[in-house]
């Protein structure tokens, strides 16, 4: 029953990341970066602000163009192509903030996620749109409203319903779980952990690694453009994130009235 | 002023305003995409006119010198585009801007060398006979004008309302960055804005040929009636430019029945600064479209 893609479970490598090297201007944002995401993995890297993690997705989908190194789908090279290109070989992102035609409505914004798969064999969009409905019923109630007036949750909804559209063989979620509160991200979560288990890969980035970790097979950390620390998902929640987070390079812990830290909230530089 | 006179005022308004409605659609349709201003608009509403009479001289029937001018503005627009906008792409829109600045001297000086300085005729396209409407008279080419309007603007509706190439268009205004990471190829959409523009612009000129004449330099004064219409409807909305230009036409119109026909390309300039100073997100701009 694989709603969204179109190869069986197996072991193999979809992602293959070697030595990639990117930036803006003369500011090198990744260093060496090196990731493997088997097929039907759930793959979270997590890290504070400006890490760089948010770049790793943009220089995957081919916004931001790598200086070096070598992207790899299922062994073919994704380097040097439009970000249109990457998309329909089936690596779609949800991007940071949603990101949606807010002046569209809902199916118009579901629509334009088969975008990239027009004039291609495969399901129609209408049947797509339909499981797309069944994940998140409450886009079907909203179909003909504009995005922009749906709740945060709604409109993530619509974000990686979108992204479903495009029938992706990998996802990159973008901080799936921003602004919304933890009723709603559990929700997004369960829905994204039933997609896995049909399936589909996914890689994630996230700030609020408690989160990640839990969705997750494995987890990686990333700090000033490198991935420092990698292990199960399990081992690291069970280790003291503050340490895995703020032990090499320093950072602000604020601690809430009822004694739990939290990481610091501040937009992402890049 | 009796009635009769009042209608034939308000039917001379909504022919002019057709024009400039259609520019004002060539402007906003560009906008919407990229960002940019046009400032060689009105040179393709020149363009589509004299390339028309030309073709018509030349011995071709006049529906074929009207297609032949579309194409040929066509072919202006997209080459206008792949030489000049798309690779300022990466400078911003500024440079684009001022690209389309130069691409107007370049079209006008061009347009005289061709076609001379003096300004032309086009035979109405059905005879001019008038038909008396309620005491006024309407000529056939008014008709055409409106007609023709009509046909494009709902055309254009569709186009964006109910195609999935339409739908990427709107996407790409409100956000390039999603719409690409959605598969939309935004070169393309902005070359296919310039292309729709250049063939909409140049429907406008072809058909008030006829009426108005048409010189090297008419497209001065179209391309800044054309934009202040787009301002008045609010940037970026392609049925509140439609509406603006109307209304433009219309106030035209009764400026020289009321006043003096001598003020009657004031109208605009006065338009234009009013709503500039009082209103600058047009009448329709309470949702001013947003751009990355």
């Amino acid at each position: 029953m694989n709603a969204f893609v179109d190869t069986p479970p197996s072991h193999d490598t979809v992602l293959r990341l070697r030595g990639l090297r990117a930036g803006y201007g003369a500011v090198e944002v990744l260093r060496d970066v090196d990731l493997d995401v088997a097929h039907g993995e759930i793959v979270t890297i997590i890290g504070v602000n400006g890490s760089g993690k948010s770049t790793l997705l943009k220089t995957i989908s081919g916004v931001v163009k790598p200086w070096e190194g070598v992207i790899e789908l299922k062994g073919e090279n994704l380097v040097g192509l439009g970000v249109e290109q990457v998309v329909a070989r089936g690596v779609v992102q949800v991007p940071e903030g949603r990101q949606l035609f807010g002046p569209l409505t809902v199916q118009e914004n579901l629509e334009l996620g088969s975008y990239s798969r027009r004039g291609k064999r495969g399901r129609p969009a209408a049947d797509k749109m339909e499981e797309v409905f069944e994940l998140f019923p409450r886009l079907q109630e909203r179909r003909l409203q504009h995005a922009a007036t749906l709740s945060g949750g709604e409109q993530q909804m619509l974000a990686v319903g979108r992204a479903l559209m495009a029938e992706p063989r990998v996802l990159l979620l973008d901080e799936p779980s921003m602004g919304l509160a933890p009723l709603v991200v559990k929700e997004i979560f369960r829905t994204l952990r039933e997609l896995n288990e049909r399936g589909l890969t996914l890689l994630l980035v996230e700030q609020d690694a408690r989160i990640a970790l839990s969705l997750a097979h494995r987890g990686l950390v990333m700090e000033r453009g490198r991935i420092v620390m990698e292990d199960g998902a399990a081992s690291l929640l069970a280790a003291d994130i503050q340490s895995i987070y703020f032990g090499h390079g320093g950072g602000r812990t604020d601690v809430t009235e009822d004694g739990h830290e939290k990481y610091p909230v501040v937009r992402e530089g890049d | 002023m009796t009635g009769q006179q009042f209608l034939q005022y308000i039917f001379s308004g909504i022919t002019n305003g057709s024009i400039y409605a259609l520019t004002a659609l060539g402007f906003t349709l560009v906008y919407n995409a990229t960002g940019i201003i046009n400032f060689a608009q009105g040179e393709l509403v020149m363009l589509g006119g004299l390339s028309a009479i030309g073709l018509y001289r030349a011995g071709l029937p006049l529906p074929l010198a009207f297609v032949g001018a579309l194409i040929i503005v066509l072919i202006v627009a997209v080459m206008f585009e792949q030489l000049a906008i798309r690779p300022l792409m990466a400078k911003g829109v500024l440079a684009q801007v001022i690209a389309t600045v130069g691409a107007s001297l370049a079209l006008r000086t061009a347009a005289m060398m061709i076609w001379g300085r003096e300004a032309l005729p086009l035979p109405p396209f059905s005879g001019d006979t008038p038909i008396r409407v309620l005491g006024a008279s309407l000529t056939p080419q008014t008709l055409w004008v409106v007609g023709t309007t009509i046909v494009i603007v709902l055309a254009l509706q569709f186009f964006y309302k109910r195609t999935l190439t339409g739908k990427a268009v709107r996407a790409c205004a409100v956000n390039p960055l999603a719409a690409r990471l959605m598969g939309v190829s935004y070169a393309s959409v902005v070359l296919l804005s310039f292309a729709v523009s250049g063939v909409i612009s140049a429907a406008g000129g072809a058909m008030v040929a006829p009426i108005s004449f048409m010189s090297y330099s008419s497209g001065a004064l179209l391309g800044l009636k054309g934009f202040a219409a787009a301002t008045l409807g609010g940037l970026g909305n392609p049925l509140a430019a439609v509406f603006g230009g109307l209304t433009l036409g219309i106030l035209e119109g009764l400026a020289v029945g009321l006043v003096s026909s001598g003020y009657k390309d004031a109208i605009a300039f006065v338009i234009l600064l009013l709503v500039l100073f009082v209103r600058p997100q047009g009448l329709f701009g309470g949702r001013v479209v947003e751009r990355e």
